[in-house]
């Protein structure tokens, strides 16, 4: 096991830069997860610490020692692809134990070690089968396998859940995140999946067109998103956005262009009339029939445990979500009050927290 | 009633037609092979007697007891097999740089050689004649072979490049990470994946370069002279020798249709491959 650290690193396609100066400190033993939106070079920024990608400035670590020119088989380091990549002419067994193989290690240690990762993944019955035999999530887990049977310093997985259904997703993100916390091998997870981020990952980095927005553990980027792609970024649905001017003197409020007043806990020294963005969250509405603020709904969606209710406030569309069963209907009118102590605000020009 | 008049339909808009084009095609080589059975008496009768009476396989025994023949047999398959083994090891290395590195000029070397095979073989005969005099390849093994590989090497490099597109990039780099060298992925994980396209083109370059004659004549002489160049002496200014023509004719012919019976469905598919994502 052993830390990764990613300095200053920067890439370039051609004359075309898609990452531009990323840090980040990855400690031993740690999960962390980059998500962001397609595009956002993420991926690309695993297959650097990987070795697949070169590295056009800036500097990768993993361990001591720095890895910018070490080819990947030199790296130790195990990667699940997402299309799982199990070579297809060979048994489950062989995929796990071929890189032991390579190494020239004797056979018996090979099969003890294959035998040991397919009793953790549960698939000790299918280690004669080949690729083509089994289902998607028996492929992920045997694309795993592959990975803990190395015992490798880090694991790298590149979009490993993508290709599989809904309800395999959730399970099998169980599955590796219990993983984790017997291996305790550091893990970089790419994801584009922001609730995989928030269930799995000791860090989150939050990346945007090649640079990191924010990182932090998962509950301090929903609590205090540092800006607003990463506050529309994490939580779902998103927060929701309303454009309105700060007004401190009496209790402090943001009023919006058509004259809402939104309520704020507390606002900064001198920053009367100041243009911001009020956000909240769709989770923290209060039907409140006294001092609620009455909104338009539009749509209305039960889900059984919670229900979304679709409605524009102040003329902008908003979102909340509710425990409790809401017996509203379209065109109604629902009395809204957004808690103020969960308010967030951002400058509108910048888009950065206030 | 209506199913009646569709078969009728059938049977000449599309049975009648394609049985008249397979005759056209199999009726030749009938033809030489009952010629190749029958006795010397029977062959130059008239009127034309369609089946032999006493068949025979004197002439297969005299060519290959009285001629060069049985020589000239060996010869060829030296020279296809050299081929084979030349045009694959140039190609598979070069279909793997063509499939999974991006490099200068690749587009531009690509079609280059889809162009070489377009040229009229006369065009490139000339000068290589000349290149293996002065390099004194001139009826030697490797001169004939070298002469097959203008256009093998590029029909192959083609063919295995498809091959090669349709093995996702993924495993190579899930291999190297496992810890092989760009060697060991071609070794072990690629090339194992594309053995059905590696025969189907070892195949094609062994049929092409056993039937191929203008290269052979031009850079063999008596030492290396294959088959097809063989089979034309027996076609004399003043006699045509039509048992032994025949019965060299279907000699050539067997391994050659034996071989495409086994690569025909193979080399249709190995055309198209990675043409769509499947």
């Amino acid at each position: 096991m052993a830390s990764v650290e990613i300095r200053e690193v920067r890439k370039a396609f051609g004359a075309t830069p898609v990452i531009h100066g990323v840090s980040i400190d990855i400690t031993d033993g740690e999960f962390v997860i980059l998500v962001g939106p397609s595009g956002c070079g993420k991926s690309t920024l695993l297959r650097m610490v990987a070795g697949l990608e070169s590295v056009t400035g800036g500097e990768i670590r993993i361990g001591e020692r720095v890895v910018n020119n070490v080819p990947p088989k030199e790296r130790d380091i195990a990667m699940v692809f997402q299309n799982y990549a199990l070579y297809p002419h060979m048994t489950v067994a062989d995929n796990m134990g071929f890189s032991l193989k390579l190494k020239n290690a004797p056979k018996a240690e090979i099969q003890q070690r294959v035998n040991r990762a397919a009793e953790i993944l549960g698939l000790t019955k299918l280690l004669d089968r080949y690729p083509r035999q089994l289902s998607g999530g028996q492929r992920q887990r045997v694309a795993m396998g592959r990975a803990i049977v190395r015992d490798p310093q880090v694991f790298l997985f590149d979009e490993p859940l993508s290709n599989l259904d809904a309800k395999l997703r959730v399970q099998m993100r169980t599955e590796i995140k219990e993983l984790h916390q017997r291996l305790k091998t550091t893990t970089v997870y790419v994801t584009h999946d922001q609730i995989e981020a928030m269930t799995m990952a000791d860090k989150i980095v939050v990346m945007h067109d090649g640079i990191v927005e924010q990182m932090g553990a998962p509950l301090d980027l929903y609590d205090r998103p540092a800006n607003l792609f990463v506050a529309g970024f994490i939580g779902s649905p998103s927060m929701n956005f309303i454009k309105g001017k700060i007004v401190s003197d009496g209790s402090p409020r943001v009023v919006t262009e058509s004259g809402v007043a939104l309520p704020v806990k507390e606002v900064p020294q001198g920053s009367d009339g100041r243009p911001v963005v009020y956000g909240i969250r769709p989770e923290h509405f209060i039907i409140d029939a006294e001092k609620g603020i009455p909104v338009d709904v539009a749509v209305v969606e039960p889900t059984g445990s919670e229900t979304q209710v679709f409605a524009k406030l102040a003329g902008q569309d908003i979102v909340g979500v509710f425990r409790e069963r809401v017996t509203v209907g379209p065109g109604d009118k629902l009395p809204l009050s957004p808690d103020p102590a969960l308010v967030h605000l951002f400058d509108q020009e910048t888009g950065n927290r206030i | 009633m209506i199913e009646r008049r569709s078969y009728t339909r059938r049977l000449i808009e599309v049975e009648i037609p394609i049985l008249l084009i397979v005759v056209f095609a199999i009726a030749p080589y009938v033809w030489m092979i009952l010629t190749s059975i029958k006795p010397q008496a029977e062959l130059a009768v008239f009127p034309v007697q369609y089946l032999p009476k006493n068949a025979t396989l004197d002439h297969y025994r005299d060519l290959i007891a009285r001629t060069s023949f049985a020589g000239s047999l060996f010869n060829s398959l030296v020279i296809a097999t050299g081929a084979v083994v030349l045009g694959l090891g140039v190609a598979v290395p070069a279909a793997y740089a063509f499939s999974r590195f991006r490099f200068r000029a690749r587009t531009g070397l690509m079609t280059g050689f889809l162009v070489i095979n377009m040229f009229p073989i006369v065009l490139l005969i000339i000068p290589l004649f000349l290149m293996m005099r002065n390099l004194g390849l001139i009826d030697t093994y490797l001169g004939v072979i070298i002469g097959h590989s203008t256009f093998s090497i590029p029909f192959a490099i083609w063919m295995l490049t498809s091959y090669f597109n349709a093995i996702p990039k993924d495993l190579d780099e899930a291999a190297m990470i496992d810890g092989a060298t760009r060697m060991e992925t071609i070794r072990l994980v690629v090339l194992p994946l594309i053995l059905p396209g590696l025969i189907t083109a070892g195949i094609y370059i062994f049929i092409t370069s056993w039937n191929e004659y203008l290269f052979a004549m031009m850079l063999s002489g008596q030492a290396v002279r294959t088959v097809t160049v063989a089979l034309q002496l027996f076609i004399g200014e003043f006699t045509v020798q039509w048992g032994l023509l025949t019965a060299g004719g279907t000699l050539i012919a067997l391994p050659v249709t034996l071989l495409f019976l086994v690569v025909q469905k193979r080399l249709v598919g190995g055309l198209t491959a990675g043409a769509v994502k499947s």
